[in-house]
């Protein structure tokens, strides 16, 4: 999915590398996640800040994901993009505890 | 004296009262024996209960937020203490029945950012080293079509792959014959036989 010329198999120390450093990243960004969660929750009222986070993500997106993909397509159309975003948002949000770790790691292997 | 402790995540805060259990040797600061908790989140009733409520909270809490990540239809977990159902992807109901007669169910409705709020509390009460909670079991309902969806994955392979491999197979080993078949010589014989 990744915009790169090189295709290079993530090896399990690194997996588990990211998800570390993606816990850690989640504890402390927590009350901006959960704002943007809570956004949604009430649209007509907190729109600003979901839209924001919404175009933010799709520039981001489009400038590392190689746009050709069907799924990064899936992830770029507004319509049909809530649904993960949300989900991915509500994963992060549920795993800022001591043990946010190996809930992570549960959650990916799941999906 | 009763110990006190308090876990809080942004809107939401869990307190747990007790004692710890000098028969097991505890310090005194501990809590093992739970006589109250109380569970307060900003704008809404005060929700409180007994030891045996706790554990299947809880557990409902943690079940339906699995259901809720890993399955694309409204989950829903029933159970005789509390249900919880997704209005939408953002909004959850949540019904806690009483044990006590004549009491009417309280309903409450959660939004997403609550609902990760009060899953925070529960795993720091969980990852607390002064607070030992001992789980009690009480039945679950969850709908057939959801446990199906918690292994939809797995049913999918097993159904597909073993035919799968057998077509493989069969092609691979029907494929080699190719080379034992001469059509020629068959035209020849077939002439020697009916000149």
């Amino acid at each position: 999915m990744r915009k790169s010329y090189v295709t290079n198999k993530i090896k399990p120390n690194e997996f588990d590398a990211l998800i570390r450093i993606t816990v850690e990243m989640s504890k402390y960004l927590y009350p901006y996640i959960r704002e943007i969660i809570k956004s949604k929750e009430n649209i007509e009222q907190n729109s600003v800040i979901w839209n924001d986070f919404n175009n933010r993500f799709i520039e981001l997106i489009k400038e590392r994901f190689n746009v050709d993909s069907m799924r990064v397509k899936k992830l770029l159309n507004q319509s049909e993009n809530d649904e993960i975003i949300i989900k991915s948002l509500l994963i992060l949000s549920f795993c800022i505890s001591n043990q946010g770790y190996r809930k992570l790691k549960n959650f990916l292997h799941d999906f | 004296m009763q110990n006190k402790f308090s876990f809080n995540q942004s809107s939401v805060s869990l307190e747990i009262i007790g004692l710890p259990d000098y028969s097991n040797n505890e310090n005194k600061d501990q809590i093992s024996i739970i006589s109250q908790w109380k569970l307060t989140i900003v704008d809404k009733p005060l929700i409180e209960g007994k030891i045996e409520h706790l554990g299947p909270i809880m557990d409902a809490f943690y079940i339906y937020s699995n259901l809720l990540i890993k399955n694309e239809i409204p989950p829903i977990y029933e159970s005789k203490l509390i249900d919880i159902k997704a209005d939408n992807l953002h909004i959850h109901n949540i019904v806690l029945k009483s044990s006590k007669p004549n009491v009417k169910p309280l309903v409450l409705k959660l939004g997403n950012s609550l609902l990760s709020d009060i899953l925070n509390c529960f795993d720091q009460l969980n990852e607390s080293p002064k607070v030992r909670i001992r789980k009690t079991d009480i039945p679950t309902y969850i709908p057939k079509q959801l446990r199906f969806g918690l292994n939809k994955k797995v049913k999918f392979f097993n159904f597909f792959i073993p035919p799968f491999i057998a077509i493989c197979s069969l092609i691979l080993f029907s494929s080699s014959f190719i080379y034992f078949y001469s059509p020629f010589e068959n035209i020849e014989n077939k002439e020697l036989i009916n000149p």
